[in-house]
């Protein structure tokens, strides 16, 4: 429940249901009753987060404790945000309307590298310091996790800690550890030397790192007994973890408005731009018998009329048929729709097709990333041609019309015939569409084509790469509309100025934390939003700073150069990487795990345990 | 099949929900409650639901109704029962009827709007008096002229058929009835928004009591 004063601000303000709180499945506890109040806060929109399955599973982790209550807070939209300050109305959590400042835990999920100064704005707006050394109490303590967490560097002056994996079995020994503390009245500088040494918990002030005269990281170097490397956590069996039985089911629209079901985590492809695909290993799947009944509880609490089936890679989902038979034999009698993003298409059966024939129709998406074989070779989409027009021809043979295709511009390697290549391969696609013979008529076919930029990241065989310069990828754009000559095709482009900023990011050390500090005391927030980014603003915080943003988008890195995030073990080998950005300018594939291993190392996360390697072992 | 009348009410932060978000909240609720729905038959079945007349955003009810369609031999009890256990907090499922009358008769509404935080709610009360006793209050409104949206002004005191003040510890209470339904509506936020003026400090909820028919019987 909102505090009293927000209720002058609600009626003036768009959307003001999502700062009330008060959503079915919210957790309501007693706070006299709890040890350690958590604030998870996302640093986007109600709409954005609430789509967010991650925040969805550690609510209901952080909450099965009985002596922590969790609660969520959003970035409030510009306007709120106007009205909160100017009513002197504090960041407050949506389930108890306390303010945030009062929490013991504050928990940042960092799921995009533009959301940094949304962070800064969260903590201000909760009258916070900032930056972590002006914080000197033990609590709040703020903790930043994520997928950025794999280099938080950029982020290093603000957090007093970050959690590197899987937070569903880290939580327990952090929530101790601080109820511990807080207890005893321990200093927040205890605190951060023994949270360091817990598996899987960073502590950046607990790290020096020093420069080369050319800017390059010289050495990072712990203080004060903590770790060398800090490897991340992972849970073993999917399984055996817990899922939630019920979701907080907002009121307003938001992005995905549904149950989600996580069937696998990692993915056995090894694209070679792709960070999910190296961060999230070793793969692991959950069971049909497991996922089956975990969906029927969920749509039994929520009321939903929709499942998405998600995972990095669906197709890859061993027992994706035997699940779809499972899930079927209920939802079409309840008139619940399942969806199935990431689906590739090299193996998308006949037997696959019927079954999705059986829900309802969506659209069909599929993701080439490149135009011309020699590309897909070289970033490793082990997808042909012929996988694309064949699965093109089934869906056209079974009713769609209109197909979306990704791809992206500024892949290494690429050249502008490669760039010539994507209108091609949709060229080809309308083609395969008119060679139908039962096409339905009167209908015309629509072909989708969305080109992202290409944005290398750590922990991939592409982190030493330089990332192409917003002219060149303009040029490339230029060139590829060009090279389409029909209307059916329909391109979309990500804006350059966002990637590049999201690239100087995404591989960026400590010295960035200044432009942020920067930006954001200049007005920079939702930077992820095209209306509210602010490139003029930028340029010029790293002018001000003393940086140059292309020092870390637009050079090649060399293989022996200690990069930022080398302290931070993600389970894959360095080495493993450096032979696959080999290959890659080789344009030489590696075949996906089933098939062999190819030694990334993230099996030693789990015992040497893979699903992919169990399973190519049994067949 | 059979069509049944829904009445609920939407009190406190819930108000703050749009009507479209109300009706998602709907569906998800009846599915929830295990009720066999009628499905609209064809490629893409959904359930029906109608509403009487649909609240604004930021207002609470005591008179909301839903018709919605049904399969089985539930009773209204058991329906409504099966109703209630499902409802998010701020919707109070209070009946379920058989529907008496159709939308169409919908002529009016009353609505009781609470002004908190007013510096002086006597002094408010007596100002708001004068306002509303007055021989016109023209205000501009956003209206419509076919597809265009043009502003028109409107005589809010030739709408207003009635109306009462009481002060309530710290509160003023406004009661007043306006035309409602699909021929002529005015928004008592209008009216409201007037008074604001005189207090500025002030904010106000409205809560409709009741839909009326054109000779003032309640909409059943």
């Amino acid at each position: 429940m909102y505090p009293k004063e927000v209720e002058k601000l609600l009626p003036l303000v768009q959307k003001p249901g999502r700062y009330t709180g008060g959503e079915l499945g919210s957790t309501i506890k007693d706070k006299n009753s709890v040890a350690l109040r958590y604030a998870f806060c996302f640093p986007d929109s109600y709409e954005i987060g609430m789509s967010h399955l991650g925040i969805k599973i550690l609510y209901a982790v952080a909450n099965a404790r009985k002596d922590v209550w969790c609660e969520r807070v959003f970035a409030p939209w510009h306007d709120m945000e106007e009205e909160m300050r100017r009513h002197g109305v504090p960041l407050y959590a949506l389930e108890s309307g306390d303010p945030v400042k009062d929490f013991d835990l504050i928990g940042f999920t960092l799921m995009y590298e533009l959301c940094y100064t949304n962070v800064l704005n969260m903590l201000d707006l909760a009258g916070l310091p900032v930056r972590a050394a002006d914080r000197h109490d033990l609590t709040p303590i703020v903790v930043g996790g994520g997928a950025c967490a794999c280099n938080p560097e950029p982020m290093a002056e603000f957090f007093d800690v970050f959690s590197l994996g899987e937070g569903e079995e880290m939580y327990d020994a952090f929530f101790d550890l601080l109820k511990q503390y807080k207890t005893e009245g321990r200093s927040k500088r205890e605190f951060l030397l023994a949270v360091s040494k817990l598996p899987g918990f960073y502590v950046p002030s607990l790290y020096d790192v020093s420069y080369n005269a050319d800017g390059t990281v010289q050495a990072i170097t712990p203080r004060d007994g903590a770790p060398a490397t800090i490897q991340k956590q992972i849970i073993s069996d999917l399984d055996h973890v817990q899922y939630p039985n019920q979701f907080v089911v907002p009121y307003l629209e938001v992005v995905h408005d549904r149950v989600t079901h996580e069937i696998m985590r990692g993915c056995i492809r090894g694209c070679r731009f792709c960070q999910a695909g190296f961060l999230y290993r070793p793969i692991r799947e959950k069971s049909p018998d497991t996922i089956n009944d975990q969906c029927r509880a969920l749509c039994d609490a929520t009321g939903y009329d929709e499942i998405s089936l998600s995972s990095l890679s669906t197709s890859d989902y061993t027992k994706l048929e035997p699940l779809l038979d499972k899930l079927l034999e209920w939802t079409i009698p309840e008139k619940i729709n399942i969806a199935l993003p990431s689906l590739r298409v090299d193996n998308f059966s006949d037997s696959l097709m019927e079954k999705l024939n059986k829900v309802r129709r969506s659209g069909l998406t599929f993701a080439p990333e490149a135009g011309t074989q020699r590309l897909r070779d070289a970033i490793n989409k082990n997808v042909t041609e012929d996988e694309v027009m064949r699965t093109a021809r089934k869906a056209f043979q079974g009713g769609w019309t209109a197909v979306k295709l990704y791809f992206m511009l500024g892949l290494p390697t690429e050249t502008l015939d490669d760039v010539a290549g994507i209108a091609d391969l949709a060229q080809a696609v309308v083609n395969e569409f008119y060679r139908n013979p039962d096409k339905p008529k009167g209908k015309g076919v629509t072909v989708s084509i969305s080109v992202a930029s290409f944005v290398p990241k750590p922990f991939t065989p592409f982190q030493w790469e330089p990332q192409d310069t917003r002219e060149m990828l303009l040029e490339k754009q230029k060139h590829l509309l060009e090279s389409i000559h029909t209307k059916k095709i329909n391109a979309s482009f990500h804006k350059v100025d966002i990637s590049f900023l999201e690239g100087v990011f995404a591989r960026g050390d400590r010295r960035l934390g200044k432009a942020i500090l920067w930006a954001w005391e200049h007005g920079c927030k939702f930077d992820s939003w095209d209306d509210s980014f602010r490139i003029d603003v930028w340029e010029e915080a790293f002018r001000a700073c003393g940086l140059d943003p292309l020092f870390y988008t637009s050079r090649r890195r060399d293989f022996s150069e200690v990069l930022p995030w080398d302290h931070l073990d993600f389970g894959i080998r360095k080495a493993f990487l450096q032979k696959e950005n080999e290959k890659a300018h080789r344009s030489e594939t590696t075949p996906h795990c089933r098939i062999q291993c190819a030694g990334c190392g993230a099996n030693k996360l789990n015992g040497g345990n893979c699903d992919a390697l169990r399973q190519s072992l049994v067949s | 099949m059979r069509c049944v009348r829904v009445w609920f009410h939407k009190t406190g932060p819930i108000r703050y929900i749009s009507h479209l978000d109300l009706m998602r909240t709907m569906t998800r609720a009846i599915r929830r409650s295990g009720i066999d729905l009628w499905y609209t038959e064809g490629f893409n079945p959904h359930p029906y639901m109608t509403f009487a007349l649909p609240l604004s955003r930021g207002m609470q009810s005591l008179c909301e109704s839903m018709d919605i369609r049904i399969e089985g031999d539930a009773s209204n009890e058991e329906i409504c029962r099966a109703l209630q256990s499902v409802m998010p907090e701020g919707i109070r499922v209070t009946a379920v009827q058989e529907p008496v009358l159709d939308p169409k008769f919908i002529s009016f509404a009353r609505f009781s709007v609470a002004f908190e935080n007013a510096a002086d709610p006597e002094l408010l009360r007596q100002k708001t008096d004068t306002l509303l006793s007055g021989e016109s209050l023209i205000v501009q409104k956003l209206g419509k002229k076919g597809h265009k949206k043009v502003m028109k002004e409107i005589d809010l005191l030739q709408s207003l058929q009635s109306y009462s003040l009481r002060v309530d510890g710290d509160t003023l209470v406004l009661e007043l009835v306006l035309p409602a339904g699909s021929v002529s509506n005015v928004n008592p936020s209008l009216l409201c928004d007037e008074i604001l003026k005189l207090d500025p400090g002030a904010y106000y909820v409205i809560t409709r009591q009741a839909l009326l028919t054109k000779d003032m019987e309640i909409y059943a």
